[in-house]
Parts: structure tokens; sequence; C-alpha cells
């Protein structure tokens, strides 16, 4: 009865573009499926009852009492300003270079990416930011709004991103049932700490080329991203350096403290994170942004962001536990290693569908129901789980560029003057999403820019 | 009639208030675990169980303020440039068949599931964990959080049937 459940998942992605909430859609949907399923006798009803378990299951999660923990240090260093900051005092610096600003707003974006991870809040912020500031600077719309749109997205791939931290989970468990199936009794494990190590090289990579591109453009057409210089460059060389440092300093020792006691093992994320909002704190206490009206928007903001995540994680363990009832999941796998070309193809197949789901559903969504369905096929055939971890994040950061539906695109749209073209936006995004498919293409040639560092440590 | 919705969405909104603050004491709580591991070499499995517990009660019984409050993503690419009209209609067909049946479902499987809990006076699989009635609380919460969503579907309901209705005239 396998056509029922693909009946099943194209119905809801029919249902999800009227627009009801992405959880209750997924759950809702199942749910008819199966009651229908029962009726005919095509479906088990023991698969229900064991949902309150697989819930159980999913608040018990330790590994992602992390998530909490990132949204609330991402949130706090968000209202306290100290992103603003950080734009304000880069671009400063790099007033003197052509392209200066560009590569401000790039490595920003890389710092508040590591910071919060959440890719909407990040494309948002950054495009009221530092949107109008590079229009007046005269820079060509296109290009401006390519580079905040690209450095927006490097949320979901550079660490500690809350995406990675979803992702590692799933491929975990993905990863045992697949070695369970090969009758291995003592699987191997793949940890959200391997999963942001192995980020690293990648998103580092991305980032470089990023302001190589830019940098270049800058110096081949120069009128396109002239010099910036503001009021503030007239100030004294000292002031300005104590203005970096107060501005910077702290947020930097910050997120190295958080990444880097994971990198070195001293820390698991969930602990990194608890220290890393804790650190937020202070932060923002020290600049004097800190009341009690504030700890109650972050609190409110992190509890409601985190039940947004957990009632997709629910819906989407109802809509999986329907689709694998309905013996979705095996004919999945048939098709998967039936494959003649084998691994690298099935893959690949993969991988486009991911990319084309990217245009209607966020990250979340997508790792929740797809890579359990998926997951356990691919690596029982051998492919390794960090690798297709990195991949899946690449890819679907590409899918969020990628004109005409990519989601970040659209956030942008939202908060850009009128002044400033959809064909703009477009054209100028394509050039990042060549780099990265560039990126994307190096990893599939070379796993072991993704594999390396992880293996190291 | 407006009266008793509006009582019922500030009650949804309320708890869901209240549980946020528990992210503040769970950075707090965090905190105080690392530094009592680095430092002074101790552990305890009641705190690292305190905080999954907050983590599921924030999960859980936040979800009916995210909903009242539009938390829960939507796929808003046609949504978006709906009429109110239309996007009332959306809400409560999704509600009614989705979410109504979702909510039920949920509470009439883990009642039972939870009624067990209770009768075994289930205590923490850990050594050190929490105590009987901590677990079983926790499990509690399932059927709680549905409940709570079932009152902010009716809720959502009711005032997209006022919405549609209203325009009619």
């Amino acid at each position: 009865m396998a056509w029922i459940a693909f009946l099943m998942f194209l119905i809801v992605m029919l249902i999800l573009l009227s627009g009801f909430p992405v959880a209750l859609t997924l759950a809702g949907t199942a749910l008819i499926f199966a009651a229908f399923g029962i009726l005919t006798g095509t479906f088990d009803p023991a698969f229900l009852e064991t949902m309150p378990s697989r819930i159980y299951g999913i608040i018990n999660n330790v590994t992602l009492i992390a998530v909490p923990l990132f949204v609330f240090m991402g949130v706090t260093l968000e209202r306290s300003k100290i992103a603003e900051d950080l734009l304000n005092t880069l671009s400063m610096l790099m007033s003197e270079v052509k392209g200066g600003l560009g590569v401000a707003v790039i490595l920003v974006g890389a710092l508040m990416a590591a910071s919060t991870g959440i890719v909407g809040a990040t494309v948002v912020t950054m495009g009221l930011l530092s949107l109008p500031t590079m229009l007046k600077a005269g820079y060509q719309p296109s290009i401006a709004t390519g580079t905040i749109n690209a450095s927006g997205t490097l949320g979901q791939i550079i660490p500690p991103s809350i995406i990675l931290v979803l992702l590692g989970d799933v491929l975990s468990s993905a990863y045992q049932q697949a070695q369970l199936k090969q009758n291995i009794f003592r699987p191997e494990t793949v940890s959200v700490g391997d999963l942001f190590i192995g980020a690293l090289i990648p998103g580092l990579m991305l980032v470089g080329m990023y302001i190589l591109y830019v940098l270049i453009l800058a110096k081949m057409k120069p009128s396109t991203m002239p010099k910036w210089g503001n009021k503030k460059s007239n100030m004294g060389r000292k002031e300005a350096f104590s203005d970096i440092l107060k501005a910077l300093i702290p947020s930097l020792m910050l997120i190295f403290a958080v990444l880097g006691s994971i990198i070195g093992g001293i820390a698991t994320p969930t602990e990194a994170a608890g220290v890393g909002a804790t650190g937020a704190l202070l932060l923002a206490f020290l600049r004097g942004k800190l009341s009690l009206a504030k700890l109650k928007e972050i609190s409110r903001d992190t509890a409601r962001f985190t039940s947004m995540v957990f009632l997709i994680l629910i819906g989407a363990s109802m809509f999986s536990l329907v689709f694998r009832g309905f013996g979705g999941d095996s004919a999945i796998q048939n098709f998967l290693t039936s494959m003649s070309s084998g691994p690298m193809m099935a893959l690949a197949v993969v991988m486009v569908i991911m990319f084309c789901m990217g245009f209607v559903l966020d990250f979340i969504e997508i790792t929740f129901v797809v890579v359990p369905i998926v997951g356990p096929a691919l690596l029982a055939m051998g492919i390794d789980p960090l690798w297709l971890g990195i991949m899946i994040a690449i890819n679907l950061q590409t899918s969020f560029l990628t004109p005409p539906f990519g989601f970040a695109l659209f956030y942008l749209r939202g908060v850009a003057p009128k002044s400033v073209k959809t064909i703009d936006i477009y054209r100028g995004v394509l050039p990042f999403v060549a780099i990265q498919l560039i990126v994307l293409f190096m990893i599939a040639l070379w796993p072991e820019l993704a594999t390396w560092l992880p293996n190291q440590l | 009639m407006s009266e008793i919705l509006n009582r019922l969405e500030v009650f949804c909104n309320s708890v869901g208030r209240c549980v946020a603050w528990l992210t503040l004491i769970m950075v707090f709580v965090t905190s105080i675990i690392v530094i009592g591991r680095y430092w002074f070499d101790l552990g305890s499995v009641r705190l690292q169980e305190s905080l999954t517990y907050m983590h599921a009660a924030v999960l859980l019984l936040a979800s009916a303020y995210t909903l009242a409050s539009g938390g829960h993503v939507r796929v808003d690419i046609f949504y978006s440039k709906f009429s109110e009209k239309v996007k009332g209609c959306v809400n409560l067909v999704g509600t009614l068949f989705l979410l109504f049946p979702f909510c039920i479902f949920l509470i009439w499987f883990s009642l039972d599931y939870v009624a067990l809990a209770w009768q075994i006076r289930e205590s923490s699989k850990e050594a050190g964990g929490l105590p009987f009635p901590f677990p079983v609380i926790m499990k509690s919460l399932i059927p709680l959080a549905s409940f709570l969503i079932l009152i902010q579907g009716i809720v959502i309901a009711a005032k997209s049937l006022l919405l549609i209705h209203k325009r009619d005239h």
C-alpha cells in the first residue's frame, strides 16, 4: 500500500500551501489518512498506539535541550543590539577599502549566524541594519541585496547553528537504525558536536569565497561599490580603535568560548549553550541593556521558538509514523538501494528532491520529515553520516537562496525599500548561488573537507 | 460569547507566559551544572533531570500560547496574499479537520499511557534521579498540552467564524 503513503505526501504538500500551521497540517493529515487506512484495513492501528511514547521520547531528548539555550543566547544578543554595534564598528574599520562595507556585512553575517542560527531572523535583521547603509553608500542594489541574502543564510552552516543541532540528532538516530539493520550491535555514533566541527571548514570556505567575490568585483567594477566614508571615520584613530575593541572583543570572546569548548571536547553542546546564554546575559547587563521587561521578552521569544520547533517535530513524527505504516519507508528504501549506479546516484536523487522541497518548506520541517525516511537507507549504503549532514545543510542553504522561490529572498523582499526591484534581488544573489554550488561540489568530490577535522579531534 | 473566548485565550496565554520564565531558569541551571562539574567535580542527576523537565514543560505548555500569537510556522507563499476572510476560512477548516482530530487523538491515546504511569507510581529510571511523581507529571503534560491547544483551537475556530460572518453583512 505504499502508493497511499506517496499520495499522503502529495496531499500534505498541497494542504501546506494553504498556509495552515505546518506542524498541525502534518499531524492532522497523517491522522486522517490513518483513519481511512484503518477503516479499509490497509493500516495497522497498532502504529498509532506508539504515538504517546514517541512524544515522550521527543520531550525527553537530552541533546535537544541545546535548542532553547542557543535560541536564548541568540535572542539576548539580538535584543541588546550587540549585532548592530558589530556592524557599525566593522564597517568603520573597513571603510577605507573598496568593497569594505560588503566584506563587513559578510563578516557580521557569519558572526551573527554563529550566535543565532535562525535564518529568517538573520536575513531580516541584516536587511534592516545594512541595506539602507549600503544603498546610501552608493552600492548597486543587486550587489547589496545579494550580499545580505547570502550572509544571512550562513547561520545554517556556521556552528553553533540550531539547525545543525536538530540535524545532528535526527542523523544520529538514522545512523543507529542503519547499523542495527546491518546487524552491527555496537553502533558507532555521530554527535551534534561532530557535526559542528565538520561544518567549520565548509562554513569558512563559504565566507572566504563570498569575501573574495566581493573584493574582486570591487576591483573590477569600482563604481558598483564605492568606498564608504562616514562621519565617524574623521574621529581620532585611538578613539575609533577603542570603540572597535569595545564592540568586537566581548562578542567574539563569547562566540569563541562557546565553539571552543565544544570543539575542544570540554563541554557538550547543551552545556556550551547554557554558558553562552549566561555570557550573553552578562554582556547585555554590562552594556546596560538588560531590564526585567527585556528579560521577559527574551524568555517569551525563546519559549515560542522552542515550542514551534518541537510541535513541528511532533507533527513530523506523526507523519513519518503513518508514512511507515503504509509501507512508504520500505518502498523508498527499496527504490534507493535498487539504483544500479550505486549510493552516489541515490544521494544525488535525494539531494535534488530536498533542494526542490526547500522552495516550500523550511529547514526544520525538511530535517524532521525527510531525513528519518531517507537517512537510514543512505547510511546503510555506507555513506558517511557527517558528510551527509554537511551536504544536506549546504544544499538546503543554496535552495533558500535560489530565485524565484528561495526563502531568504522573500524575507529580504519584506524589509527592502520599494526602490529595490525584486529582479535586483534575484540577479544579485545568483553569483552567491554559484559559489554555494561550487562549495557543494567540492565537498561532494572531497568528503575530507567535512570529515577530516572531526576525525582529528 | 466573545467574552468567554477572550478569557479562554488569556488563560492559554498566561500558562505559556509563565512557563516561558523556565527558559531563564534553564540557562542558570545549565551554568550551575557546568560550574559544579568542572570546578568542583560535583554532578547531580536530579539537577540534570530538572533541566529535561523544564524543557518539556516549556515546549509543551507554551504551544497553545505560540498558536495564539501566530508563532507556529506557516508556508506563507500564498497565505500572506490572502484576504482576511480567506485567511479565516483556512484557519477554520484547518482547525476543524486537522487540529481538533489530532488533539483529541492525543488526549485519548495518552490518557491510558499516563494512567498506567500513575498506577505503577513510576519514578526516574536513572539511579539518584527524581522520584515519583515528577516523571509521571512530565508524562501528564502530554494530554494537558493537547487540551490547551484544543482550547486555543476552539478560540481560533470561533473567531474565524465570526470574522467570516461579519464580512458577509
